[in-house]
């Protein structure tokens, strides 16, 4: 038998053994399930509520630019801890582990694969879930304007999603038990919204949301004219809301967030104060930034633990 | 040739326990090469260190002559290896676990394709190839863990207790498997527990308790080596003290031990003395009902290095 070489032919033989992995776990298939059943419903509810209210639907060209499409913390940690809980633990967990890297294979190849293939199944999710959202859109709302957006908002939900998955990867990697992937990952989302959320409504700092997994710091568009500092929509700044800022800041490529803060008494009520503003094109490279930093920084971490990884059983 | 394994003063130690104390090896080209020792010895965690799987606290590895110890994945390129009650992936049939598998060589797929119904055939699991390994059998999986090994067509085999889980026919067959794959020139290291497994299959055997190796070499320089006498069992009618005395003056016989009728000659020589030792025995009066020479077996090696008090 001919032996080669051959990288490309290893790393496709590691790629199609993990993608076939995520294909055939009925998890997966579930949170398919679950997803075209959450966009079913996305879908149909407008119907139903104004069939029930004797409220048309009206044709709406701008309904795709103006809906989040699968976007939300919540929902992109479901499915990096779908993806991403068993992927390297579970190798361990099961004892797989032990005729995988007794293979002529590098951990780092094995490590790439693994994340080629979450990335891979992440796609292909993400693709049919928004193929059939705007097939659905067009069909209840007619033609739809800047449908090539859509792009954009695949783009953000995938990195918003990965930054998820590497912390799933480098916990799984670390502690090598697929539970703890899942509560450890938990843990951090839970903290993060709550934890870090409480100390900035106590301190008034929120600054730093901008600067952990999750939604971010809340701003407002500036509109032009009104001496309201919330007058616009809102903006998040964290690594989760990188898919809605995108497209936003196609559509107003000039955008001004403005950062309020709350100021209570002096006979006066609650009074809202402008603090600073940024540009939307800066909130939003920020946000690819630190989305960035994270996925190398928790990769990294996933990658050592498995590198340096002893198997003895 | 290059030697296939070759380990020297190796050890590992897991916090206080030291699993593998200094162990010096050699693998013959070409030899079945048992490593047999109780469960808890170090095989499996010297077997380890050579594939990888666990780094080394001191010593060297080398597998053909390349260090095996700084985790290279070319070492493994002509090594087959099938863990000790291998797990694979449930969801995977076992052709395109050999398929994936092959790939990871470094092999086209057209290559490994023509390769995998006569490994199939070969362990006997044709027509079950096609189904899920999570429907497989302890002993299909067996099996289907020696194809594996063998999908890079590796000149070097290592089997972690390859007959764990099988049923004595299956481990019959896979006996007559390993000496069959061991003709064609390749080498074998088998770890196992079974002391009549490796007796059966084995041209080398290296021994290990306790985390050190105690013997190592072929089966024949073994009992040489530490000196095991052959002897004769008899069963006797009219034995006396007479009798026995008249036993000891036959050349080559050690000593004797007398158990009511039961008269065991140990022997200094592996030649077949029983006739001189019957007709001895019948001359003075005896009537045998019951001779028998044993030589003795590995398990006699085995008992005596493993039980002996540490070194």
């Amino acid at each position: 038998m001919e032996k080669k070489d051959g990288f490309l032919i290893r790393f496709y033989a590691v790629l199609k053994y993990e993608v076939l992995w995520h294909l055939r776990k009925k998890k997966v298939l579930g949170i398919m399930i679950l997803a075209f059943g959450l966009a079913t419903l996305s879908l149909a509810l407008p119907v139903v509520l104004g069939n029930m209210y004797n409220r048309p639907i009206e044709p709406d060209p701008d309904r795709i630019t103006s809906i989040s499409m699968f976007s939300g913390e919540l929902w992109y940690f479901l499915l990096a801890i779908i993806l991403g809980m068993n992927s390297i633990s579970g190798e361990f967990e099961s004892g797989t582990i032990i005729p995988l890297l007794t293979k002529p294979i590098s951990r780092t190849l094995v490590f790439l694969s693994k994340m080629a293939s979450t990335l891979l199944i992440m796609i292909g999710t993400y693709i049919f879930l928004f193929t059939y959202l705007t097939l659905g859109n067009i069909l209840l709302y007619g033609p739809q304007n800047n449908l090539h957006l859509i792009s954009l908002q695949l783009i953000g939900n995938i990195l918003s999603t990965l930054v998820w998955v590497s912390i799933v990867f480098a916990i799984g990697s670390v502690t090598k038990s697929s539970q703890m992937a899942a509560l450890g990952s938990f843990g951090i989302w839970l903290g993060l919204n709550l934890i870090v959320g409480i100390y900035a409504l106590f301190t008034g700092d929120t600054w730093f949301l901008t600067y952990f997994p999750g939604g971010g710091q809340t701003g407002y568009l500036k509109v032009e004219g009104s001496p309201i500092p919330t007058a616009g929509p809102q903006i998040k700044t964290g690594t989760g809301s990188i898919a809605e800022n995108l497209v936003t800041l196609a559509l107003n490529p000039s955008a001004i967030v403005n950062f309020i803060r709350f100021e209570i008494g002096g006979g006066e009520g609650i009074k809202i104060l402008e603090v600073y503003t940024e540009t939307l094109s800066y909130v939003v490279s920020r946000s690819f930034i630190v989305a960035i930093v994270y996925v190398f920084l928790f990769s990294f971490i996933a990658w050592y633990a498995l590198k340096r990884a002893q198997i003895s059983d | 040739m290059e030697i296939p394994i070759e380990i020297e003063n190796l050890t590992k130690k897991f916090g206080s326990i030291t699993a593998v104390k200094n162990a010096t090896l050699k693998v013959e080209p070409g030899s079945i090469h048992g490593f047999l020792g109780p469960n808890g010895a170090g095989k499996s965690t010297t077997i380890k260190i050579l594939l990888g799987l666990l780094k080394a606290d001191e010593g060297k590895a080398k597998i053909f002559g390349k260090n095996a110890l700084d985790g290279s994945p070319e070492i493994r390129q002509n090594v087959g290896y099938m863990p000790e009650l291998p797990k694979f992936p449930k969801h995977l049939t076992g052709e395109e676990l050999l398929e994936l598998y092959g790939q990871m060589y470094g092999v086209p797929k057209d290559e490994i394709k023509k390769d995998i119904p006569h490994l199939i055939e070969l362990v006997g699991l044709s027509g079950r190839e096609q189904n899920k390994i999570g429907e497989y059998s302890k002993g299909m999986q067996q099996r289907l863990g020696i194809a594996q090994a063998m999908i890079n067509d590796p000149e070097l085999l290592i089997l972690d207790e390859p007959s764990i889980g099988l049923d004595p026919v299956g481990m019959v067959e896979i006996r007559n498997l390993l000496k069959s794959i061991a003709k064609e020139g390749r080498t074998i290291f088998l770890s196992s527990h079974l002391l009549n497994e490796v007796q059966q299959i084995c041209t080398h055997i290296t021994i290990i308790n306790k985390g050190s190796i105690q013997a190592s070499g072929s089966l024949s320089d073994l009992r040489n080596g530490l000196s095991l006498e052959p002897s004769i069992i008899l069963e006797v009618l009219n034995l006396n003290d007479n009798i026995v005395e008249a036993v000891k003056t036959i050349p080559n016989v050690k000593d004797t031990v007398v158990d009511g009728q039961r008269l065991r000659v140990n022997l200094n020589t592996r030649e077949d003395v029983r006739s001189l030792v019957s007709q001895k025995i019948t001359s003075m009066g005896g009537v045998i009902i019951e001779m028998n020479q044993t030589i003795e077996t590995l398990e006699d090696v085995f008992l005596k290095l493993v039980t002996k008090p540490e070194r």
